[in-house]
């Protein structure tokens, strides 16, 4: 399973949108899945995605693939990380800009 | 025309001053570190008539430019030993620039210690006023209301309270906020300290009448600039209205930094804590929406800001408890301290702004005090008890007045996150590497403001490095010398996230300094007049006894890993000298 932390708008897409308490999903995972296939199963719209995607504390493009144990953090396009410049992003394709 | 006011605090005397050429084109950190660097005797005690403390708005500060309220405030720090500048926002920035005074420089003792006296400075000249005993020895949500109702509701206020006037090393300078609350701080370094033993407990800037304001020399050049920049603002989503800032404070931050596992937590021992989201933005907003009241977030610090990142947070019932509620606050006395209650730690902030304390430092020395035994991680009445004993002046108050580092020798804590003596705020170095490069090589102690350690590696400018890596030296240098710039020019940090991002808004930002100025500064002038800056403070530290030994982050977080990246600070000494070196 995949442990999928939601935050702001997105936490409307688990069963708890408290913002006091953790907001998270677990989905099963296929091999090879990106981050950007998990988005799209979730339902989560480009428009609302900012780039604040982080795979297992690692500040991660879409096309970075998960894996069954992994912890995927996501925030909405109005939670954008004020310090970016501190992540370098981790993923398969440098050119993917998202965000 | 502009001019310096010259206070004589062993003599009581006050004089204008023509600024000297030199000094024409500065403003902000720019003019307070070359004054102090031209004037202060490295060497001096931080808190004898030796040094100095310098007062300036920045080069736009008093100006139709948008989030430029700032007001820097130098001298030799008594909490670090190095030279320091600490900002803020507030109402006396904007005041003081329109009254046509470049700086303000107090010097000088008075003979007697714990007399206090007032500074008055208004469109006619200045005055000493012997402080009322009334205004002395007190909270400042008590004193400040006597000051405006002595000195009318439309002046700024830049005083201290009672830990400034104890002399203590973590004494912050408080400024007033719009509504005339004591909630904005240039709180870093023990300035407070400085203030109060120059018997200076507060400075009253009325600009009513007609002030000379700020004279732009260039005006078409300024607009075009205050356009582009207030484009860029208003168009990117960290500092648009309804963006990241503006709807959840810089609190937004709490979730983000604990994702990625560089929230410290339980003093250093974890990049993240299980309450952070009791502690979030999010929950801000939340609390302050659901109670109602007063509750506000959106809230401007100082007039003519569009981002608004400021909040006021209500109590249960929905009377105020405190502003603000920011990112550093709500970590240094929440996951620090293993406190997950908003209503906790706005009550250990609302201390903080009612006796003149620095958050940052204040939440670390309470950890630091947890560390020895004087309370357990969590205990958040505990927490407040110890804030007490520094309001109380106790002596144990007196110990934890003066900062973590200080309460650690005391107590022979070895776990002391700080550097220079100065406490590390909210990103663990160990986990975002480039901003522990800032906090080891800043002249000013760990200072999460001395330098965003950012952008190259988004912008592409220094090739493949990540999160993790240790070859982070070109960024570092370079940030810090925009962000001493900034810190020169009156604007608000915080607009770096939109200029870094939008070219046209940094070109803006620009023009709307040389439209002030009459200069004909291009975005090359950014580098050129951030690293003079720094040169000045690095020469003014290295004659105060500092060398490279000290820029160094705490011993333990050498070998001690951070979970959950269980990493260590790995970067070698050597790569922290060649920041430096490079400059020379």
């Amino acid at each position: 399973m995949l442990e999928i932390h939601l935050y702001g708008k997105l936490r409307r897409f688990t069963d708890n949108e408290d913002p006091c308490r953790d907001s998270i999903i677990s989905i099963p995972v296929e091999q090879g899945a990106t981050i950007r296939k998990i988005v799209e199963q979730i339902g989560i719209s480009h428009k609302e995605l900012g780039s604040n995607i982080f795979l297992n504390g690692q500040y991660s493009t879409l096309t970075r693939k998960v894996k069954t144990g992994d912890r995927l953090g996501i925030f909405p396009d109005d939670m954008q990380l004020l310090y970016k410049w501190y992540f370098h992003k981790n993923g398969d394709d440098e050119h993917d800009d998202q965000g | 025309m502009s001019k310096i006011l010259r206070v004589n605090m062993t003599a009581r005397t006050v004089a204008f001053e023509a600024v000297p050429e030199k000094y024409k084109e500065m403003g902000g950190r720019w003019i307070t570190s070359n004054i102090v660097c031209d004037e202060v005797s490295p060497t001096c005690h931080p808190l004898g008539p030796g040094n100095k403390i310098v007062y300036a708005a920045g080069i736009v500060t008093g100006t139709a430019a948008p989030t430029s309220g700032r007001i820097s405030i130098g001298g030799k720090s008594p909490l670090t030993g190095t030279i320091k500048e600490t900002n803020s926002g507030g109402m006396a920035g904007q005041k003081l620039a329109r009254l046509g005074i470049k700086a303000i420089v107090v010097e000088g003792q008075p003979a007697e210690k714990g007399d206090y006296w007032v500074l008055k400075v208004d469109k006619d000249g200045a005055e000493l006023l012997p402080a009322s005993n009334s205004w002395l020895g007190k909270g400042l949500y008590e004193t400040y209301p006597l000051l405006f109702d002595e000195f009318g509701e439309k002046v700024a206020i830049i005083g201290i309270g009672i830990a400034g006037e104890r002399l203590m090393a973590n004494a912050g300078i408080c400024v007033n906020d719009p509504e005339n609350r004591p909630s904005r701080y240039a709180g870093r370094g023990g300035m407070g300290a400085v203030m109060g033993s120059k018997g200076l407990k507060a400075i009253i800037i009325d600009d009513a009448g007609d002030p000379p304001g700020v004279p732009i020399v260039n005006k078409e050049l300024f607009d075009t600039g205050r356009k582009k920049l207030t484009e860029a603002l208003l168009a990117h989503d960290i500092t648009k209205p309804g963006g990241g800032l503006n709807t959840y404070g810089t609190a937004v931050l709490v979730n983000i930094i604990n994702e990625a596992g560089g929230f410290p937590t339980f003093n250093f021992r974890d990049g993240r804590f299980t309450g952070a989201a009791k502690i979030s933005g999010e929950m801000i907003h939340e609390i302050c929406t659901k109670r109602g009241g007063v509750g506000t977030t959106g809230h401007g610090c100082s007039p003519g800001c569009v981002i608004r990142c400021s909040n006021v947070y209500p109590k249960p019932d929905g009377s105020e408890l405190v502003s603000v509620q920011e990112y550093e606050s709500v970590w240094s006395f929440g996951a620090n301290c293993g406190i997950d209650d908003l209503d906790i730690t706005g009550e250990l902030i609302r201390l903080c702004n009612d006796y003149g304390l620095d958050t940052i430092e204040a939440g670390v020395t309470i950890a630091m005090a947890i560390e020895a035994g004087l309370a357990e991680f969590g205990d958040g009445a505990k927490a407040i008890a110890l804030m007490h004993e520094i309001g109380n002046g106790t002596p144990l108050g007196h110990i934890l007045g003066n900062g973590a580092a200080i309460t650690t020798n005391v107590f022979g804590v070895v776990r002391c996150p700080t550097v220079k003596g100065q406490a590390i705020p909210a990103y663990d170095p160990r986990a975002i590497k480039g901003i522990g490069i800032t906090y080891a090589i800043s002249t000013m102690g760990a200072d999460h403001t001395y330098g965003y350690t950012i952008a190259p590696e988004m912008l592409g400018v220094s090739g493949k490095v990540d999160q993790f890596d240790v070859d982070k030296v070109d960024m570092a240098r370079n940030f810090q010398h925009a962000t001493a710039f900034i810190d020169a020019s009156g604007y608000c940090l915080f607009i770096a996230f939109a200029i870094l991002d939008i070219p046209s808004g940094l070109a803006g930002m620009v023009e709307t300094c040389s439209g002030v100025l009459g200069t004909d500064w291009t975005v090359d002038n950014i580098g050129i007049i951030g690293e003079e800056i720094i040169r000045k403070e690095r020469a003014f530290n290295t004659a105060a006894g500092f060398t490279k030994a000290h820029d160094r982050l705490p011993e333990f977080m050498k070998h001690e890993e951070l979970p959950p990246h269980n990493v260590v600070f790995d970067v070698p000494d050597e790569t922290l000298d060649r920041v430096h070196s490079l400059q020379n």
